[in-house]
């Protein structure tokens, strides 16, 4: 329409192009420096355990040495001596696990490989050809132009990702070659400096061989049998020179292997499982997203108010928005993308499983038991919502007294939930516990409150009555108030007594309110920890084990990252299918008005 | 019909007053519904009218006084247990509940065997035009629907005194038009004591037998429609009573021992110093338009036409006067006036009212002398 908007369309696409492909370099960047980091801190700790094998001796410091000189110039962050060593030392506080390179087959089966890239260039090209073809023969088309500037758009994007994916899977791959290599050397050089060489192969964790056969286990990782089998078998293992690295296909995967000459020990190098797929997906999408947004920012640049308004709601929606995404919607996602991997936090990189830790979850017993615990703790929300119904019913009223009792009641509610438990700990403590004391005084028998399996849960289920109680009342009373003055005089015109007036006014009038607060109790309940946290850890015998702190501790005691995520996910999906069973059988919301 | 098979019952108050705290709702107030009667409470918002009904009904105890139904006094009785039943004006329905359900509450709770309750409802629903709502819930009524369903849930029970607390406020006019003929027919149907609050005066003069007129707390009178609205006791419930109001103005006694005000000069009544002049507006005839001649009828007076209201078969006459005051005047379709015209208007004095300085009607009509006051 007017003559300076293909000018300034172009530099907008420009601008979007070029925003995009920085944004997927940086991406694969990112992933190869990390890569990399994880890489030299698995080295470091490598070589402060066999370090610490060869007694510092000499040659073990030659080993450290020769290593770190390598390890710092991958850091690139100041060069060997001091700094680095004192490194390896705290890295080799830490519990050393067994790191092994897995390149999952497919890893580069992104959509936007090279020949999809073309294609797309192709489809956008052609689309742009046929806009302008359209724009000559009926004068201008507005929404033709924009549409083929984004199909172009989409179609660099996609090519510059493929090619980003490349250049990144094959930096790692060589990264991974020479991880091994190194691995390898590193283990030489510490039997040279007098390790025995199965302490040095076990201390370090690597899986190693001899006499021709592989042991398959270190002391925290299981090599796969197939993958043993396939190393034992790789015709590349007797031909190639100490050190040097060659690959193995095995158990769907690509293993980078490198074996020292004098003992039959083999190193496997580790490197990248997680393709950057993901992360290029993602910038794919972004990328996608900007340029919708430029496209309709174009079509309303014609229109200033229009495009003012757009702009001014999409200020507004931005602060809520990002927070949604970096810290709702991104971890949401990174959860299940977990769930499908085996991942211990200080892996270098995840190993992808599929669904296995699902499967493995259902086979799970104690899992099962913490499932069931939870559903047996939420047997308390329906006590407690009696009680906390009844109590609203007494503490009804504007007088002083009642308006005393509701705070007081309520109070429990915005308490720290540490402070509760820790304060109930000590009050159910078996032998210096008030409330024992206090059944003693009276000649009663002590209960072991929190130590016996039969009492700690319904222990803890008293404690979160005590708890939810004052929310509910609030929440009643407010349900209550809502309910009109008519309805009460007309039942009592009509001769209805209080426990009638009770069932045919008062709890039909408060249905909503007791399906909200069911549901969200029921929730609430099934997200319980902070208690179980503080008082049980779990226990005793497995007692208290719910399934939040169940899923806490295979976290961040047993570092089993996939398998939490799993758990989480299936404890989503139990809370969903309560929560819909409630809407579906309690709500009656859609029955009338 | 066969619905009421009782003898309708009498309500008595003797002395009922209640106060909350300082604020007194209804004070010393002595009242009696002889049995079978349509009584209308009615009064300004707020005049206590409906403290009065819940107060009949139980829902709430006097501070002082007595409540007599049929013959028992009730003041500690619950509601149930007075053979009393209430039409609510936002009716009160139970929206959990379908019709038939609402209908047959009352029935249910007092444990009446089940097939009596189906027949007692199927014959309320029946009677009202509701058989075929019967599965329905309240929120799938409209408002007219609703109110019967209301008014059928009180009939159901079979109650000595029906109560209604402004039943018709939340319909639109035409369905309070005809929900009053309704409300009419029933009572001349079962003939129950009925007991009806409402805050419309017209309303209240086409509903009751007998109207009780309420401000602040009291009684102010108690009579057919006619005797209220011919022979309003007071001041207030002649403004009160009759659309448009009715016309005052003030007077003072002269020198002259006259009582004048604007253009009228009365004779005094003994003792009367000052008092207010009201005539209704359908007491005062317009001569012609034009400037015609000076007033001839003792009391006439001419004033300036402001704004003529045309309603089809009548027109209400905006006047400039008398005096300071600005009367309104009823007058028949055929009457030729236009805004601006001066006008000569003569008071039907023989109904017209005097009302004394505490605002009581004197017994006597007013009587004008025969020379007008100066202008």
């Amino acid at each position: 329409m007017s003559g300076a908007r293909p000018p300034a369309l172009a530099a907008l696409a420009a601008v979007v192009l070029a925003a995009g492909l920085a944004l997927v370099l940086a991406i694969a960047a990112g992933r190869v420096q990390s890569v990399r980091v994880a890489a030299a801190e698995a080295e470091g700790r490598m070589a402060a355990a066999l370090w610490e094998e060869a007694g510092g001796a000499q040659s073990g410091a030659r080993a450290v040495g020769g290593l770190l000189g390598e390890r710092a110039t991958i850091l690139g962050a100041g060069d060997g001596g001091d700094r680095a060593g004192a490194y390896a030392y705290e890295a080799g506080a830490l519990d050393p696990a067994a790191w092994i390179a897995v390149e999952p087959h497919g890893a580069d089966g992104l959509p936007g490989t090279l020949p999809g890239g073309a294609l797309a260039i192709a489809l956008a090209g052609a689309a742009l050809v046929a806009g302008w073809a359209a724009r000559r023969r009926r004068g201008p088309v507005s929404s033709r132009y924009p549409r083929g500037i984004a199909l172009l758009s989409l179609g660099c994007v996609a090519l510059a990702a493929a090619i980003a994916g490349r250049w990144a899977d094959g930096e790692l791959r060589s990264l991974s070659a020479a991880t091994a290599a190194r691995g390898a050397q590193a283990v030489e050089l510490a039997l040279a400096g007098g390790a025995d060489p199965a302490r040095a192969a076990r201390v370090a964790h690597l899986p190693w061989a001899e006499d021709g056969a592989l042991e398959a286990t270190s002391e925290q990782w299981t090599m796969p049998a197939g993958v043993a089998a396939a190393i034992a078998a790789s015709p590349d293992r007797a031909g190639q020179p100490a050190g040097a690295p060659y690959t193995v296909e095995a158990d769907g995967a690509t293993w980078h292997v490198a074996h020292a000459a004098d003992v039959h020990l083999a190193f496997l190098g580790y490197e990248r499982t997680a393709s950057p797929a993901l992360a290029l997906a993602a910038a794919a999408a972004l990328a996608a997203l900007l340029v919708a947004l430029a496209l309709h920012l174009v079509q309303l640049a014609p229109r200033p108010r229009a495009l003012r308004r757009m702009l001014a709601a999409w200020g507004l929606l931005a602060p809520a928005a990002t927070l949604i995404l970096a810290f709702t919607l991104g971890p949401l996602l990174f959860s299940l993308w977990i769930s499908l991997h085996e991942w211990r936090l200080i892996d270098p990189a995840p190993l992808f499983l599929g669904l296995d830790n699902y499967a493995a979850l259902l086979a799970d017993g104690e899992w099962g038991s913490a499932i069931g615990n939870t559903a047996l703790f939420t047997l308390h929300v329906p006590a407690a919502m009696a009680v906390a119904l009844a109590l609203a019913l007494l503490t009804r009223g504007s007088r002083r007294a009642m308006r005393w009792a509701r705070l007081a009641l309520f109070l429990p509610g915005i308490t720290s939930v540490a402070a509760i438990a820790v304060v109930w700990k000590w009050l159910l403590s078996d032998r210096y516990g008030l409330l024992n004391r206090g059944l003693e005084r009276v000649g009663l028998d002590s209960v072991p409150w929190l130590t016996s399996p039969d009492t700690a849960l319904v222990s803890l289920m008293m404690i979160g009555i005590w708890m939810v109680v004052g929310y509910q009342i609030v929440v009643f009373q407010a349900g209550l108030a809502a309910i009109p003055r008519d309805w009460y005089d007309a039942a009592r015109v009509d001769g209805a007594g209080p426990w009638q007036r009770f069932r045919h006014v008062t709890l039909p009038g408060l249905r909503h309110t007791l399906f909200f607060v069911l549901v969200t109790s029921v929730i609430g309940s099934f997200q319980v920890f902070g208690l179980v946290y503080v008082m049980t850890e779990g226990g005793p015998l497995g007692a208290t084990d719910v399934a939040v702190y169940h899923i806490y501790r295979e976290a961040w005691e047993f570092l089993q990252f996939g398998n939490a995520a799993a758990m989480s996910w299936m404890l989503f999906a139990v809370v969903f299918a309560a929560t819909w069973l409630h809407f579906r059988f309690l709500d009656t919301r859609r029955a009338h008005g | 019909m066969g619905l009421v098979t009782r003898a309708p019952q009498g309500v008595e108050l003797r002395g009922v007053e209640k106060r909350y705290g300082e604020v007194v709702a209804v004070r010393a107030l002595d009242l009696e519904v002889r049995p079978g009667e349509l009584v209308v409470l009615v009064g300004p918002s707020g005049c206590g009218k409906s403290t009065l009904l819940r107060l009949i009904a139980g829902l709430i105890a006097p501070t002082a006084g007595e409540v007599w139904i049929g013959g028992r006094r009730v003041d500690d009785v619950e509601p149930g247990a007075r053979d009393v039943s209430m039409v609510f004006q936002s009716y009160a329905l139970y929206p959990h509940m379908t019709v038939a359900g609402n209908l047959g509450f009352g029935l249910r709770v007092r444990g009446t065997p089940r097939d009596e309750i189906e027949r007692r409802v199927a014959e309320a629903a029946a009677a009202l035009g509701l058989s075929d709502l019967l599965s329905r819930r309240p929120g799938q009524l409209s408002g007219g629907q609703r109110q019967r369903v209301a008014l059928g849930r009180a009939m159901v029970r079979d109650p000595g005194v029906f109560l209604f607390d402004e039943p018709l406020s939340n319909l639109d006019a035409e369905l309070r038009l005809r929900t009053r003929d309704e409300i009419a027919a029933l009572h001349r149907r079962l003939g129950t004591t009925m007991i009806f609050v409402t805050h419309d005066q017209v309303e209240a003069l086409s509903l009751g037998e007998r109207v009780a007129v309420m401000d602040r707390g009291r009684l102010q009178q108690v009579g057919t429609p006619d005797e209220v609205y011919r022979r309003p006791r007071n001041l207030f419930v002649a403004g009160f009573v009759g659309s448009p109001p009715i016309n005052c103005i003030p007077l003072a006694r002269d020198e002259g021992g006259r009582l004048v005000g604007g253009p009228f000069a009365l004779h005094a009544p003994a003792g009367l110093d000052r008092a207010t002049l009201g005539v209704r507006p359908e007491d005062l005839s317009l001569a012609g338009g034009g400037d015609g001649g000076d007033p001839t009828g003792a009391g006439d007076f001419r004033a300036a036409v402001l704004r003529v209201e045309a309603l089809g078969s009548e027109q209400r006459v905006h006047l400039d006067g008398p005096g300071d005051a600005a009367w309104v005047a009823r007058a028949g379709p055929s009457l030729r006036v236009a805004p601006g015209d001066r006008v000569r208007i003569s008071i039907a004095w023989e109904r017209s009212h005097l009302f004394g300085p505490d605002g009581r009607r004197e017994e006597m009509a007013p009587r004008p002398m025969n020379r007008p006051a100066s202008p």
